[in-house]
C-alpha cells in the first residue's frame, strides 16, 4: 500500500511559524535468518477457522427466472425452501396480498450455518420478492436500496456506539442480479437497477436460465449486455488481480472476469448422463446439461467467484470501499468536517517542537503578564514615593515661607524697635562716635 | 453429494488476503538504560535496526542542550518470505535515569493514550481511505534489572499503569549475572508481587480445541516472565556449527538454548504464535477500553445538552465528536518546569532590586525630611532668637 504523504493539511494547530516537517525514515530490511512474523498470515488461518465467516447475500430477479434452485444449487443444500414450498404457505398466510394488482417489493431473510470440514459459515441470503413483478415497476428498486441503505446506516450506527463489542455484520456483501434470459439485451428495469445500487453493493449480474439460449445466443447476449453495463457505466464486482499473484491465479481470476455476466443454470437434481455419470443437472430428451460442467454453462466460474476463491475479497470491498463511500457521504451531510490534521505520522520531534512552541508561547504570555504586574506595581510604589516626596518638599517650603516671613516681621520690627530706642532716649553719643570715626 | 461448496478454502483466502496486506506491529520497550534493551530488538529482528547509543554521548545530556527525546521511534519496513511487516519500535530512552524518577512514566504512560486517542480520531472522521496512522503499541516489553531480590517500587508502579492500557510481558534483563537457583527465585518472587499487586500482564490464549498449541501456551506462561540475554555475537561452537550467544570465560550462553534462557520462547510469543493475538487484543480490548471511557466521559459531561439529538440511551459518537474539545496537551519537559522556574526567579530578584530600590529611596526621603526638619527648627530658633531679643527691646523701652 502506497502512502500518501502529501496529506499534510495544516490544521487550525495551536503551532506558531514552521509547519512541522514530515520526514520519516524508515528502515527497509528483507531478512536472511528466520525470524518468524512472516507466520502472521497462518496465524489469521486459524483465527478465522476459530471465529468463522459469514455472508450476505442478496438475491434480486424477476420471479420464475431460478433464483432460489440457483442459490441453493450454490450452496449444495436447501437454503431457500423451493418456491411451490413457500408458495404453499404464502397461499395460507397471506392471501389478499397475492390477490393484489400491484405486488409490493418485499424484503425476507434466510440464515443458515453451513459447515466445511471445520469451517463454518453463516450465510444470511437476503430475497426481494415480487421485484419486477407488477404493471408499472418504475420504483421497483426503491425497497432494495432502502433495505441496502438500512444495513449500512445499522453498521454505522454499531460502530459508532460506545460500546461495540458485539458487532453484528449485516451489510449486503454480494447481489445477485438474475438477467432473463431474452437473448436481446438490456432491459430499462435492469439497467434502471444496477444504476441504483452498484456504488453500494459488489453488483453480479447474471443471466439465468441459460439453458434457453445456444452457445451462439449466449456469445451476443453477453456481448450486448457488457456493452450496455459499459455505456451506463455500471460498476461490477472484479476480483482484483496482484503483481505478485502467481500466472495460474492470475489465469484463473482472468478467465473469471471473461466469463462475466455468468450464464447458469441452476439444479439440485441429480440426473444421469447418457454415458452413465450421475451429475447435477437437467435432462432433456435431446441431452443432459450439467450444472458442474463448464462447457455447459458457468456455474462453476460464479461460484468461484462467489464462495471459493472471493468470498473473503467481497467482504473486503464492501468494508472498505463501499462502506466506506457510504459512510463518507452520509457523515459529509450530517455536517461532520473532514480534519486532516489527524491524519498525521507521530513524530518525537516534531511533537516536541510542537511542545516547545507551546510552552514557549506559555512562557512569554507569564513573562508578560509578571512583567505587567511588576511594572505597574513598581511604577505605584514610584509614584507613591515621590508624592511623599513632593508633599514633604512642599509642606517644607510652606512652612519655611511661613517662618521667613514671620523673621521678617520680627526682623523688621526689632528693626523698628531698636530705631525707636536708639533714636529718641540717646541719640547724642552716635553721632559723637561717629564724627570721631570719620 | 457431488462436490463440496468450497467453505473450506475460506481461511485460505484469509491468508491470502493477509498475506498481500501485510502487517503493522508496534513494539514498546521500556525500562532503564544498561539493560540491553537495544541488544535484545536487534537480535529479536536479526538485523541492526537500532543504532546503540554511544556512552559518550550519554553525558551530554547533562552538559549540553542536545534534545533528548522522551520517546524515540524506529520505523522499518522488513520483509521475510515475501511477508511485508512495518515494524515500529518504540523506545523510552528518558526513563529512569533521572534522581528523581516518580514523574519519569508520565510520557510513556501519555504516548500510549494518546495513540489510542489519534487512532480514534482518525477513525471518526468522514473519509478515511488507506491513510489511517495507527501506533497503538501492540506489546510493551518491560525490562527488570537482574537485582535477584525483587520488583522495585517503582517497577510495580508503572507496571500497574501499563498494565491497563498494553499488552504487558515483563522480561529479566541480563540472566547470565543471576545462576539457575538465583534465577527461579527472582522469577517467583516477581510472579508473586504481579499475583499481589493485581498486575495484568499479557498472557498467551489457551485454546481448549487444539492440544498442541494449548501445550505450547502452556510452556510460554510457565516461563513468564522471560528471562533473556541478548547478543548478536556468532561464536562457533563445534566445528560447523555456529550459536549466536555470549561468551565468558567459563562458557558460553546461548541466546537461542532453551536451558539457557527463554529468549525462543519470547520470540515465539512475539512473533510466531502470538503476533495476532497481540494485534487483535490490542485493538479488541485496550483500545475499545479507552474507547469507551473517552468517550463515555465525554458523554456524560456533554449529556445534558444531546438528549434532544438522539432520543436513544446512548449518544451517538458522531453527537460526541463535534463536541470533544482538544484538551490541552500535558508538559512534562522538566526543562520547561525549569525554565518556568527560571524566569520566577528572575521576576522576584527584579521585585527584590525594586525593593531595595525603594528602601534607598525611603531612607532618602526620611533623611530629607530629617535635615529639612532641620532646617525648619533652627530657623524656628532663629525666630524665637528674634521673637526674644523683640520682647527684650519692647521691655527695655518702657
Amino acid at each position: 500500500m502506497t502512502e500518501v504523504a502529501s496529506e499534510n493539511a495544516a490544521g487550525p494547530a495551536p503551532v506558531n511559524g514552521s509547519k512541522p516537517v514530515q520526514e520519516l525514515k524508515i528502515i527497509k530490511r528483507k531478512l536472511n535468518g528466520y525470524v518468524g512474523f512472516a507466520n502472521l498470515p497462518k496465524q489469521w488461518h486459524r483465527k478465522s477457522i476459530r471465529r468463522g465467516f459469514n455472508l450476505n447475500l442478496m438475491v434480486v430477479g424477476e420471479s420464475g427466472l431460478g433464483k432460489k434452485t440457483l442459490v441453493n444449487t450454490l450452496f449444495n443444500r436447501e437454503v431457500l425452501k423451493s418456491t411451490e414450498a413457500v408458495l404453499e404457505s404464502f397461499d395460507k398466510e397471506d392471501d389478499e396480498e397475492t390477490e393484489a394488482e400491484d405486488v409490493t417489493v418485499k424484503i425476507n431473510e434466510y440464515t443458515n450455518i453451513i459447515e466445511e470440514d471445520g469451517v463454518k459459515l453463516k450465510l444470511n441470503i437476503v430475497t426481494a420478492p415480487g421485484f419486477g413483478d407488477s404493471i408499472d415497476n418504475t420504483d421497483s428498486w426503491k425497497p432494495i436500496v432502502n433495505e441496502v441503505n438500512r444495513r449500512f446506516d445499522q453498521y454505522l450506527e454499531a460502530e459508532s456506539r460506545i460500546n461495540r463489542s458485539t458487532i453484528d455484520d449485516q451489510r449486503i456483501h454480494a447481489l445477485l442480479y438474475f438477467i432473463e434470459p431474452t437473448g436481446h439485451s438490456l432491459r430499462s428495469l435492469d439497467i434502471e437497477f444496477m444504476k441504483q445500487v452498484h456504488n453500494k453493493v459488489n453488483l453480479i449480474p447474471i443471466i439465468a436460465k441459460s439453458d434457453t439460449l445456444t452457445d451462439k445466443e449466449i456469445v451476443d447476449f453477453k456481448r450486448n449486455i457488457i456493452n450496455d453495463i459499459s455505456f451506463q457505466k455500471i460498476k461490477t464486482f472484479k476480483p482484483e488481480i496482484f503483481d505478485n499473484d502467481d500466472e495460474e491465479t492470475i489465469l484463473n481470476c482472468q478467465n473469471i472476469v471473461d466469463a462475466s455476466p455468468f450464464a447458469v443454470i441452476g439444479s439440485t437434481k441429480e440426473v444421469e448422463t447418457h454415458d452413465g455419470r450421475i451429475v447435477r443437472g437437467r435432462k432433456y430428451p435431446w441431452g443432459v446439461i450439467e450444472v458442474d460442467n463448464e462447457e455447459h454453462n458457468d456455474f462453476v466460474k460464479l461460484r468461484q467467484l462467489l464462495i471459493r476463491n472471493y468470498l473473503e475479497e467481497l467482504k473486503e470491498q464492501t468494508n472498505d470501499i463501499l462502506y466506506e463511500n457510504y459512510r463518507n457521504e452520509k457523515l459529509t451531510r450530517m455536517g461532520i468536517e473532514q480534519d486532516n490534521s489527524v491524519f498525521r505520522e507521530f513524530d518525537p520531534l516534531a511533537r516536541q517542537e510542537e511542545e516547545r512552541a507551546l510552552h514557549e508561547a506559555k512562557l512569554s504570555k507569564m513573562e508578560k503578564e509578571m512583567n505587567n504586574v511588576f511594572q505597574l506595581k513598581v511604577s505605584e510604589k514610584e509614584k507613591k514615593l515621590q508624592r511623599l516626596e513632593a508633599d514633604l518638599f512642599n509642606r517644607h517650603k510652606e512652612m519655611k515661607d511661613k517662618l521667613i516671613k514671620q523673621i521678617k516681621l520680627l526682623e523688621e520690627k526689632k528693626a523698628q524697635l531698636e530705631k525707636q530706642k536708639l533714636l529718641p532716649p540717646d541719640p547724642a553719643p552716635i553721632p559723637k562716635k561717629k564724627g570721631f570715626l570719620r | 453429494m457431488p462436490e463440496k461448496v468450497g467453505i473450506a478454502n475460506l481461511p485460505n483466502q484469509r491468508h491470502k488476503i493477509v498475506s498481500k496486506q501485510g502487517a503493522t506491529f508496534t513494539l514498546m520497550v521500556c525500562g532503564e538504560s544498561g539493560l540491553g534493551k537495544t541488544t535484545f530488538i536487534n537480535t529479536l529482528f536479526e538485523t541492526g535496526l537500532k543504532p546503540y547509543a554511544d556512552p559518550s554521548e550519554r553525558h551530554n545530556k547533562f552538559t549540553t542542550l542536545h534534545q533528548t527525546v522522551d520517546i524515540d521511534i524506529v520505523r522499518a519496513e522488513l520483509e521475510e518470505k515475501n511477508f511485508k511487516i512495518r515494524l515500529n519500535v518504540i523506545d523510552t530512552p528518558g526513563f529512569g535515569n533521572n534522581v528523581d524518577n516518580n514523574d519519569s512514566w508520565n510520557p510513556i504512560i501519555d504516548f500510549l493514550d494518546d495513540q489510542h486517542e489519534s487512532y480514534m480520531r482518525q477513525e471518526q472522521q468522514p473519509s478515511r481511505h488507506s491513510k489511517v496512522k495507527d501506533l497503538r503499541v501492540h506489546a510493551c516489553l518491560y525490562f527488570i534489572r537482574p537485582t535477584g531480590h525483587s520488583l522495585k517500587p517503582l517497577d510495580i508502579d508503572i507496571m500497574k499503569k501499563l498494565s491497563t492500557r498494553v499488552n504487558l510481558i515483563p522480561v529479566i534483563a541480563k540472566l547470565d549475572t543471576l545462576a539457575p537457583n538465583e534465577l527461579d527465585t527472582f522469577k517467583s518472587r516477581i510472579r508473586d508481587v504481579i499475583e499481589a499487586q493485581d498486575i495484568n500482564i499479557y498472557t498467551p490464549p489457551l485454546d481448549i480445541d487444539d492440544t498442541a498449541s494449548a501445550e505450547h501456551a502452556k510452556q510460554l506462561i510457565e516461563a513468564m516472565p522471560f528471562a533473556v540475554i541478548g547478543l548478536e555475537q556468532v561464536y562457533e561452537t563445534e566445528p560447523e556449527k555456529f550459536v549466536k550467544g555470549r561468551k565468558y570465560p567459563w562458557g558460553l550462553v546461548e541466546v537461542e538454548n532453551d536451558a539457557h534462557c527463554d529468549f525462543k520462547k519470547l520470540r515465539s510469543l512475539l512473533l510466531r504464535t502470538n503476533m495476532l493475538d497481540l494485534i487483535l487484543s490490542t485493538n479488541e480490548i485496550h483500545y475499545e477500553t479507552f474507547r469507551s471511557v473517552k468517550l463515555g466521559s465525554d458523554a456524560t459531561t456533554n449529556g445534558s445538552d444531546n438528549s434532544q439529538t438522539t432520543n436513544k440511551d446512548e449518544p451517538s459518537s458522531h453527537d460526541l465528536m463535534k463536541k470533544l474539545q482538544k484538551k490541552p496537551r500535558r508538559l512534562h519537559n522538566p526543562k520547561f518546569k525549569e525554565e518556568e522556574d527560571a524566569l520566577k526567579k528572575y521576576f522576584t530578584e527584579q521585585v527584590k532590586a525594586e525593593e531595595q530600590r525603594f528602601r534607598q529611596w525611603e531612607a532618602n526621603i526620611v533623611n530629607e525630611r530629617n535635615k529639612l526638619n532641620q532646617d525648619l527648627e533652627e530657623m524656628q530658633a532663629k525666630l524665637k532668637a528674634l521673637e526674644d531679643l523683640v520682647k527684650k527691646l519692647q521691655l527695655s523701652k518702657r
